[in-house]
């Protein structure tokens, strides 16, 4: 996948983006989606340690649907005109949460955070240091952890499938704490799940992003269980990111060569059943030929999947570039 | 402004750097127009770099482009060809094996009316079963293919005009196909002979298992280049070898039928052959219509701001 943007201007914009620079504001985005603790004490732990530092800081909540705010944060944000509350008619999710957040925040630097306590407040300094120090992204790694063996199972299984798609492996892709500043968080083409794969999303559009241990809340340590259609639905994702990476520019490559397989095996199995026709033995009844057909087609299909790909990756290629330039002499 | 650009791509070629940055500007001393030169650092692991951020600072001509990460060779030349900002641009490897002294030559002959001119490798300082060989063939099946008759494609030494290149978009691994590329939105193509070096320091980045990918690239780049804005004319030329097939099972069928009566189930056979290859004829037409839609929302949003979706 690559960064989107007209010939020159955009890319040169972005090679200024990154490299060390102060932080004037933190944005810290709060996508209340799935599970929500206490926010008013979620709020005041982390502003809390953002003030510690003496970092200046605002407080976007966005509530998916079904999420209505507490009444003691509403009264807060009435008060604290840095805590802003942002509420979707309908269930949209966390990256729109996320995309929405990124629009209407306005400091250089994003830090999203769990509507719960996933991490330790103490966990934000070490995370800023990083930045501070050239990174264009930060993502926390949950560590040590204090997990069930369930928990760490799946997480470990989600990371080892993930880990195969990007060329760094990341040791906790999962925990939604990450640092990132401005002109990154809005380069990068977030949209369906993507949100779950923002470090590796980073990396691969040619972004530095550092991992950085933080102690791990034991409210996150609650074991979590989900409907079978969830696994699936995780399943989906990675296998869509990792096709994405691989094939974004070439999906004749893909398509062409599963399809070019079925279509071989289908021409195959035909040479096979010809060669015993000529030979004087019948083959209508034979459930051999009817795999040959199917193969056949499906083989052609493909294939002709994969030209409109490329037909399609063609049209963009004026407005896509897969480099990004990190800085210029 | 500078009159030309030299762009060249570099991927671990740390020791190559100096020598090449020295011998890019000796060769073009008694260039008559301004210069610059575009040395791109492909995500290098070594400290390539540095050596160009020292060169860039130690000559004025001399710019250095630091991708994010390593995106490719033909990446890296459309990032120094996007940033290059001469009337004419040239191109060439980051290994030395190009010779830069053949630089003015090639624009010379730019000059005389051509938007491409191409070198071609004189003795050829490769391995013969590994990169000659193979690169014989590619060359020979890409002329035949697409009419273009450039002898060597892989050179990477190439002068454009800047012309030619705001009209072409290299993506995947095109670098390979760019006369073909450029013939098809009529440029006017050459060749020249260039000297070629073996190569002193680093090594080198191509295997022989590109082979397979270059062939599955050559399907793309016959579509490209004759059917880009006739989709539908390209799956249809592809699907009536498949009509004639049906036409020849029907046929079969419609014999066997008449002839050897009492009908059997192996007659069967025949007109489910037909029928396989009639649906696989439509479903490919119906393909090519799916690339005409492409193709027309493309045209109409081709002015407006990259596809963003809106939420709320």
């Amino acid at each position: 996948m690559s960064a989107e943007g007209t010939l020159m201007e955009p890319i040169v914009e972005r090679s200024q983006a990154s490299g060390p620079a102060d932080v004037r504001l933190v944005s810290v985005i709060v996508p209340v989606v799935e599970r929500a603790d206490d926010l008013v004490t979620l709020y005041r732990s982390f502003a809390g340690e953002l003030d510690r530092r003496g970092e200046e800081h605002e407080f976007l909540f966005i509530f998916d649907g079904g999420f209505t705010p507490p009444a003691e944060l509403a009264a807060l944000s009435r008060e604290q005109p840095s805590v802003r509350l942002l509420s979707f008619a309908r269930t949209f999710g966390e990256t729109a949460a996320l995309r929405l957040g990124i629009e209407r925040s306005r400091g250089d630097v994003i830090l999203t955070l769990p509507a719960y306590f996933q991490v330790r407040a103490e966990g934000v300094g070490p995370l800023l240091d990083a930045l501070q120090s050239g990174a264009d992204m930060v993502v926390a790694s949950r560590s040590p952890r204090l997990d069930s063996w369930l928990n760490r199972l799946q997480s470990r299984a989600f990371q080892r499938m993930v880990g195969g798609t990007s060329d760094r492996r990341f040791h906790d892709m999962a925990c939604g704490v990450r640092l990132i500043r401005r002109p990154v968080a809005e380069a990068l083409p977030l949209y369906g799940d993507l949100h779950r794969f923002l470090p590796a999303l980073a990396l691969r559009e040619g972004y530095r992003v550092e991992e950085v241990a933080v102690p791990q809340h034991p409210n996150d340590a609650r074991t979590r269980v989900y409907r079978p259609g969830v696994y699936l639905r995780r399943l989906l994702d990675i296998a869509a990111f990792f096709f994405l990476a691989k094939f974004t520019e070439k999906p004749l490559r893909f398509f062409g060569l599963v399809g070019s397989v079925f279509f071989g095996l289908g021409a195959v199995a035909s040479l096979v059943l010809l060669a015993e026709r000529i030979a004087g033995q019948g083959i209508a009844n034979r459930p051999l030929l009817l795999l040959a057909v199917l193969l056949v087609a499906l083989g052609v299909q493909l294939i002709g999947l994969g030209l409109v790909g490329e037909i399609i990756v063609h049209l963009r290629s004026p407005h896509r570039r897969a480099y990004r330039v990190r800085e210029r002499v | 402004m500078p009159e030309l650009s030299v762009v060249a791509p570099l991927y671990n070629e740390s020791q190559n750097v100096q020598p090449l940055v020295d011998w890019i500007l000796e060769a073009l001393e008694g260039y008559s127009g301004s210069f610059e030169v575009i040395l791109v650092d492909d995500g290098s692991r070594d400290d390539t770099w540095q050596r160009i951020a020292a060169a860039a600072a130690a000559h004025p001509q001399v710019h250095g482009l630091r991708l994010g990460r390593n995106v490719g060779q033909t990446a890296a030349m459309m990032a120094g060809f996007d940033h290059a900002q001469g009337r004419v641009v040239v191109s060439l490897d980051g290994d030395l094996q190009n010779d830069p002294r053949d630089i003015p030559m090639l624009v010379a002959k730019l000059d005389e009316g051509y938007d491409l001119v191409c070198g071609w490798r004189q003795r050829r300082q490769d391995k013969l079963i590994l990169r000659k060989v193979p690169s014989w063939v590619a060359n020979r099946i890409i002329r035949r293919l697409t009419g273009v008759q450039i002898t060597d494609n892989g050179c990477s030494l190439k002068a454009y005009r800047r012309d030619l290149l705001d009209r072409i978009s290299l993506y995947a691994e095109q670098h390979r196909f760019i006369p073909a590329l450029s013939a098809s939105v009529g440029a006017r193509i050459t060749e020249l002979p260039v000297r070629h070096h073996a190569r002193r320091f680093g090594e080198s980045k191509y295997g022989i298992s590109r082979t397979l990918k270059v062939m599955v690239d050559l399907i793309t780049l016959k579509m490209i280049t004759t059917f880009r804005s006739r989709p539908l004319v390209g799956f249809v030329t592809v699907s009536i070898p498949m009509l004639a097939a049906a036409l020849v099972f029907a046929l079969l069928w419609a014999y066997v039928a008449t002839h050897f009566a009492p009908f059997k189930a192996e007659a069967l056979v025949f007109p489910g052959a037909a029928l396989l290859w009639l649906g696989a004829a439509f479903y490919l037409a119906m393909l090519g219509l799916v690339a005409e839609v492409a193709l027309n929302s493309e045209r109409e949003s081709a002015r407006e701001v990259p596809t963003a979706w809106e939420v709320r």
